[in-house]
């Protein structure tokens, strides 16, 4: 049985990553389908909360995307995630997620190209890993 | 010990006859060997309860957060006063409303580790000359106490208060050689499935009882995220994803704040290794941001702050054109 | 009275197997609680007694009560199969019918917990090794005794005496079990009686329900509370503690109604969905659980609802001692 495609996660922030995302989308440059897109207003919204509710919830993958560090539209807010998301990505690891399952970096709204290669990279590297098992809660009891 | 309490006692006495406080929290006789329990003294009657031994076991900073509003005096070892610190740099209490009785601290008893030595249930216990003497209905035992200490106590760099209004006893020399690391490292050197399945184990013995969360200073929010319905973070049952996941979560609130008492340890009735988590949080804070909680009350914690020099290496930041980088992202 | 061989004993629960889930206590990491076995190696009965109580076989920590998908909803209530709770204490054996009194009354009958418990035989194991923190003959138990339970054994040292206490518990018996001789009860007697002097931890009840009525308001409860770090050790390792929390847990239209414990030592236990909490502080909390259990159960149901297992001195991190309390309510 062919194994399910891997689900990715990619919270972008509005004023870089999800404009790199959408200037992709405008320049018909392919990516795979597999990532699903919530746009936040910047990378530092991201609470680890949401990253760890989405694995448990089934998701393969998650990606955050920020301004590259001086580039932040509120000034400070990647500065101010950077930390977190150092934090958070070496404790999950550290507890046995596999460390490519939860990405980090920093996209341009000029990127596109790069947007692209970001996920056809994460999507290969999850799918290489294949479906989370753990901490997905199952919901039948 | 014995003099130390007596100061204790002398200094309580003070305090209170001298009005600079109306409430004194230390520890008193428990009714159990090998403990002592932490106890509110509001009169001079009551004074004589106030003992000091190494069963005092308790970081009792974390009724500070409940007590607020009076003129408190709290006895603090070496981590209660981080703690303390840390409490005043979130703004959680104020250093002019609490008066810090800080003693030195040589470490506390691992009373669970001595239980484990002997045959029975042991019914006293003192301790004398570096030595703690047990009894039970047919043995006697006798332990170094420096063998049996905790395993926070045993890695302590901070054994003299960093903060005190009555330092009671000399300043003891700190034990800078250690590396309290030195578990944590062992531990990531496991395959990834081992650290799964070890994680998985150890969280799936919680009760969710909280008495981590309780026993804990830091933790001091009014609505804990595990109460939150909306959103529902997690639920409140034994499913063992809600149970790493709330463990996940505790232990990463704690980053920059957690000083390693290790009163949630010893709180934890199903005698979970919670530290092996807040231990790493505490040494990627150390290692990335070189902070380490409680030690200065002017500095801000890790999280509430940046810079922009902060390490990035965990992070791809696509310097390399796009050829380049299939399959070597720095992370 | 009838007695085994130790021997006979593994080869009478290697028997058993066959036809029950035996639940009995086994250690992880040396906390002890009662777990399925599939092999008499595991048992280990020379424990004290639980960290948690064996309450949680009838009343599961975490219960699905129901799954539902697309409006087709599907009960867990029938049990499966039939279980063996071996190696229980008498504290907690009576703890047991404490709860019946609340699940299975004659007014309402919970059929998740009637179910397991009509369908478990109790197999209890007597204490001749008591704890300094056990205090059940203050509470109308003792270490050897029957009630709440199908069979009690007692451990006289080569073998076991096993007292036949119901027919549920003569069903179960199979042929190793030989009549005792009149040294060997003579014997069990003697050991019954020390192990019930051994009790020294008193604690007087007497009057407390009474004074208890009159204290509501007291500013004993202030006091009582400050120690208290709220967790809610105390009411979940409880063998009487039944307080619970029933909660959904779906996506769109399917999912599963869970019940789980709840402690009122917690302070979302009395939330209203106004936002107004009858009980906000420790203060409350602390009252209500004293209430509760020496107060309130004794005036719906003639009894204080603790058995004096120690558990809950034991494990509590700042060493709150419920014999202390009850003391100094007396002295009020």
């Amino acid at each position: 049985m062919k194994e399910r495609e891997p689900k990715i996660l990619a919270f972008l922030c509005n004023w870089c990553s999800y404009a790199g995302a959408d200037l992709a989308g405008v320049s018909r440059i392919q990516y795979p389908p597999n990532v699903r897109v919530i746009r936040v207003p910047c990378s530092s919204r991201i609470n680890p909360f949401f990253i760890v509710k989405a694995l448990q919830q089934g998701i393969d993958g998650v990606l955050v995307a920020g301004c590259h560090p001086g580039d932040c539209h509120y000034i400070s807010g990647n500065y101010v995630a950077r930390r977190k998301f150092a934090i958070i990505k070496s404790f999950l690891e550290y507890i046995g997620i596999e460390k490519d399952r939860v990405q980090f970096t920093w996209i341009s709204a000029a990127e596109g190209l790069r947007f692209a290669e970001v996920i056809k990279e994460v999507t290969e590297k999850v799918r290489h890993l294949g479906p989370i098992r753990k901490p997905v809660k199952i919901r039948r009891g | 010990m014995q003099d130390v309490q007596r100061k204790i006692r002398e200094e309580a006495k003070n305090l209170l006859a001298a009005g600079r406080v109306d409430l004194i929290i230390g520890f008193e006789e428990a009714s159990l060997p090998l403990r002592a329990s932490p106890v509110f003294i509001h009169n001079e009657d009551d004074l004589d309860m106030l003992v000091w031994n190494s069963f005092c076991e308790n970081n009792l900073a974390t009724y500070l957060t409940k007590v607020v509003g009076r003129k408190v005096a709290v006895v603090a070892k070496g981590c209660d006063s981080r703690s303390i610190v840390a409490l005043i740099v979130e703004g959680q209490i104020k250093r002019e409303e609490i008066i810090v009785i800080g003693i030195p601290c040589r470490g506390m008893v691992d009373r669970r580790k001595i239980e484990k030595e002997v045959e029975g249930e042991i019914l006293e216990a003192g301790e004398k000359n570096g030595e703690v003497l047990v009894k039970g209905d047919d043995f006697e035992g006798v332990f170094k106490k420096e063998d049996y200490l905790y395993p926070s106590c045993r890695t302590c760099k901070y054994r003299n208060p960093v903060i005190s209004d009555i330092l009671i006893g000399e300043k003891i020399k700190e034990n800078t050689e250690v590396d309290e690391y030195a578990e944590v490292k062992e531990y990531e050197k496991k395959s990834i499935d081992e650290r799964r399945e070890y994680f998985g184990r150890e969280m799936g013995k919680c009760i969710r009882c909280y008495a981590c969360r309780q026993a804990c200073p830091m933790c001091y929010c009014e609505e804990c995220f595990v109460d939150s319905s909306h959103p529902k973070w997690i639920e409140k049952g034994l499913d063992s994803s809600d149970l790493t996941i709330w463990h996940i979560m505790r232990a990463y609130h704690q980053a920059g704040r957690c000083v390693d008492c290790g009163s949630c340890e010893r709180a934890c009735p199903m005698e979970i290794n919670l530290r092996f988590l807040t231990k790493k949080i505490n040494k990627e804070v150390k290692d990335y941001f070189n902070f380490e909680t409680g030690l200065d009350i002017k500095v801000a914690p890790a999280l509430a702050t940046f810079s922009p020099d902060d390490r990035q290496d965990f992070i791809d930041s696509g310097e390399e054109p796009a050829g380049e980088s299939q399959g070597k992202t720095k992370l | 009275m009838k007695k085994i061989s130790k021997k006979g004993m593994n080869e009478f629960i290697q028997s058993l197997m066959a036809d029950y889930i035996i639940l009995a206590p086994a250690s992880t990491d040396g906390i002890f609680s009662f777990k399925p076995v599939s092999n008499f190696e595991q048992i280990d009965l020379s424990y004290q007694n639980s960290k948690k109580p064996p309450k949680e076989v009838f009343f599961p920590q975490s219960e699905t009560m129901f799954n539902y998908k697309n409006g087709k909803v599907e009960s867990t209530e029938k049990v499966k199969q039939k279980k063996i709770l071996l190696g229980i204490r008498p504290c907690d054996a009576r703890a047991n019918i404490l709860l019946d009194k609340v699940f299975a009354g004659p007014d309402h009958k919970d059929v998740y917990y009637t179910n397991k418990r009509e369908n478990t035989i109790i197999i209890g194991l007597g204490c001749s090794k008591s704890l300094s923190t056990c205090f059940c003959t203050s509470f109308g138990g003792g270490p050897f005794s029957k009630e709440g339970l199908d069979i009690l054994l007692m451990d006289i040292g080569d073998k076991y005496l096993a007292q036949v206490i119901t027919d549920k518990g003569r069903e179960v018996l199979n042929h190793k079990f030989r009549e005792a001789t009149r040294e060997e009860v003579r014997l069990a007697e003697k050991i019954k009686s020390e192990a019930e002097k051994r009790i020294s931890s008193r604690v007087e009840i007497e009057g407390i329900k009474e004074k208890l009525d009159r204290m509501f308001e007291d500013l004993f409860w202030n006091k009582l509370s400050q120690e208290c770090i709220g967790c809610g050790t105390c009411s979940y390792l409880c063998p009487t503690c039944h307080c619970f929390d029933i909660a959904d847990e779906a996506v769109n239209s399917e999912g599963k109604r869970v019940r789980n414990w709840d402690s009122c030592m917690f302070p979302l236990f009395t939330l209203h969905t106004s936002g107004h909490n009858p009980r906000p502080t420790g203060k409350e909390r602390m009252r209500q659980r004293v209430m509760h259990k020496f107060n309130y159960f004794v005036e719906n149901y003639k009894e204080p609802a603790c058995v004096g297992c120690g558990r809950c001195i034991i494990n509590c991190p700042v060493n709150m001692d419920i014999r202390k309390v009850l003391k100094e309510i007396l002295e009020v």
